[in-house]
């Protein structure tokens, strides 16, 4: 098993060499075509992606699963937004529920900080 | 009493983390808070019921299933299995003795002399190999089959897994450290899924007590439309965990199914089941 840190990291380059690689007129078109929120979506209802829906329900997701609460009214329980995506990330200072099934996705490397802030802008919205 | 169980499984975590096995567990004591816990949780809930897996938290889903089972597909394997067994009688009778419907429950057992847990797949494939037969692909397929034909004719039999010695005691020990331990990816568990989060869904699965995993297996899977043994039921969710699974029939598997039959000590034996 490679250890977390090496994971992020080849994530981290991973995505830097796509975006290098990516021709400029397609990452306009796909700012244009998906705003972030759509993208924050996609990516937390992706079954390889956030797979949120796994455990909470949120928004119009369907067959949502029930181990975690519903993620509603985030913004009037997470005023400070850098609060939600610390919890989302999995910083040691937010695992305060003992045996939680919520993963750590930045701690661990299953999504970038990228990918969480954009989840966390559409989870803003919810 | 759900608090008891909580801690109890938790110090499994700690003492294997820290690997300095100061507290040893007592396997009775366990599978008493084992029970329970899972009274706790759900009163109203029979300890015999705990054969049928998460079908026991959702009456509509039960009685689909319950219609499920009248013709159930599994038929066509259980036949498969009979064949292979008459196809190799005298080999298996050697093994096992000639009464089929005495092979299943004695299985697993912990063998003192080799210190290690057999199960009763992995006493298939030895006593192929020992006759110069092949071994049979593990997961599923034929061994799957002869498990669900040995299974089938043991239904109603009471699993009663002996721990009589140290070398047992640790093997479940180990086994319930398998069950305990945070591992892969998502930082999930064994625990975390089928004791804590038991009743409760992902997406649209309801996740299964552990207690009771053993009875009904190998299960028929409508999604793969196939047979599979505990052993590659294991195998699938490590992969959901994101982990690296455990080899087939290795100390780790061998031992996790050790304790996952001796906490369902008591219960009936319904093998095969069918799942959806
Ligand atoms: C495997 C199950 C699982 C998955 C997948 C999961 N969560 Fe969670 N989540 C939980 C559980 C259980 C809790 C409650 C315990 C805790 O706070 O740790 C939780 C808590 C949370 C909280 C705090 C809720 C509150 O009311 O304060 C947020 C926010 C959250 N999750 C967001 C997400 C997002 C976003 C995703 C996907 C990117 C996600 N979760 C995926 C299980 C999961
Ligand atoms: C993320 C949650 C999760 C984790 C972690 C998990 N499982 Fe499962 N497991 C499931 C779901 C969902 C099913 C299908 C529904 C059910 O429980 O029958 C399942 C099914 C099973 C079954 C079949 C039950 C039956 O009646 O057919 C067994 C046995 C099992 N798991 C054992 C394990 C073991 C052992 C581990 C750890 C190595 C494990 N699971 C980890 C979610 C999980």
């Amino acid at each position: 098993m490679m250890n977390s840190k090496m994971k992020q990291l080849l994530t981290a380059l991973a995505i830097s060499t796509a975006v290098v690689a990516a021709p400029i007129s397609t990452v306009q078109a796909a700012e244009k075509g998906a705003s972030t929120i759509e993208q924050g979506k996609k990516l937390a209802f992706s079954k390889s992606k956030g797979n949120c829906l796994a455990c909470h329900m949120a928004g119009d997701g369907t067959m949502p699963g029930n181990i975690g609460p519903a993620l509603i009214a985030m913004k009037l329980r997470y005023p400070d937004k850098q609060k939600l995506f610390d919890k989302v990330w999995g910083k040691p200072e937010t695992r305060t529920v003992p045996n939680s099934m919520m993963p750590q996705f930045g701690q661990n490397g299953i999504l970038s900080d990228d990918e969480i802030n954009k989840i966390v802008d559409y989870i803003y919205t919810l | 009493m759900k608090k008891t169980l909580l801690i109890a499984l938790s110090l499994g975590v700690a003492v294997g983390a820290a690997s300095t096995s100061a507290l040893a567990v007592d396997p009775e004591m366990d599978r008493q808070q084992v029970l329970n816990f899972f009274t706790a949780k759900n009163p109203k809930i029979a300890h015999k019921e705990y054969i049928n897996g998460a079908y026991i938290y959702d009456a509509d889903k039960k009685a689909q299933w319950e219609a499920a089972e009248e013709f159930p597909p599994y038929l066509d394997d259980i036949d498969a299995g009979e064949a292979e067994w008459n196809k190799h009688q005298t080999i298996y009778e050697k093994c096992f003795g000639s009464d089929v419907s005495k092979v299943r429950v004695k299985y697993p057992y912990f063998d003192d002399a080799a210190n290690k847990v057999v199960t009763l797949e992995g006493s298939i494939n030895k006593c192929r190999t020992d006759a110069g037969l092949k071994a049979y692909k593990t997961g599923k397929g034929k061994l799957a089959q002869v498990s669900a034909y040995l299974g089938y004719n043991a239904r109603g039999q009471i699993i009663n897994v002996k721990i009589e010695s140290e070398g047992a005691r640790k093997a479940y020990e180990a086994g319930r450290a398998v069950f305990t331990q945070v591992r892969g990816q998502l930082g999930l568990s064994c625990a975390k899924c089928h004791a804590y989060n038991a009743g409760r869904k992902a997406r649209s699965n309801i996740m299964s007590p552990f207690l009771g995993h053993p009875t009904h297996f190998p299960v028929y899977r409508a999604k793969s439309q196939s047979l599979h043994t505990l052993e590659g039921r294991y195998v699938g969710c490590m992969k959901n965990m994101r982990a690296t699974p455990f080899k087939p029939q290795s100390a780790e598997f061998k031992n996790l199914e050790f304790f996952e039959a001796y906490v369902s000590n008591g219960l009936e034996i319904n093998a095969p089941g069918y799942r959806e």
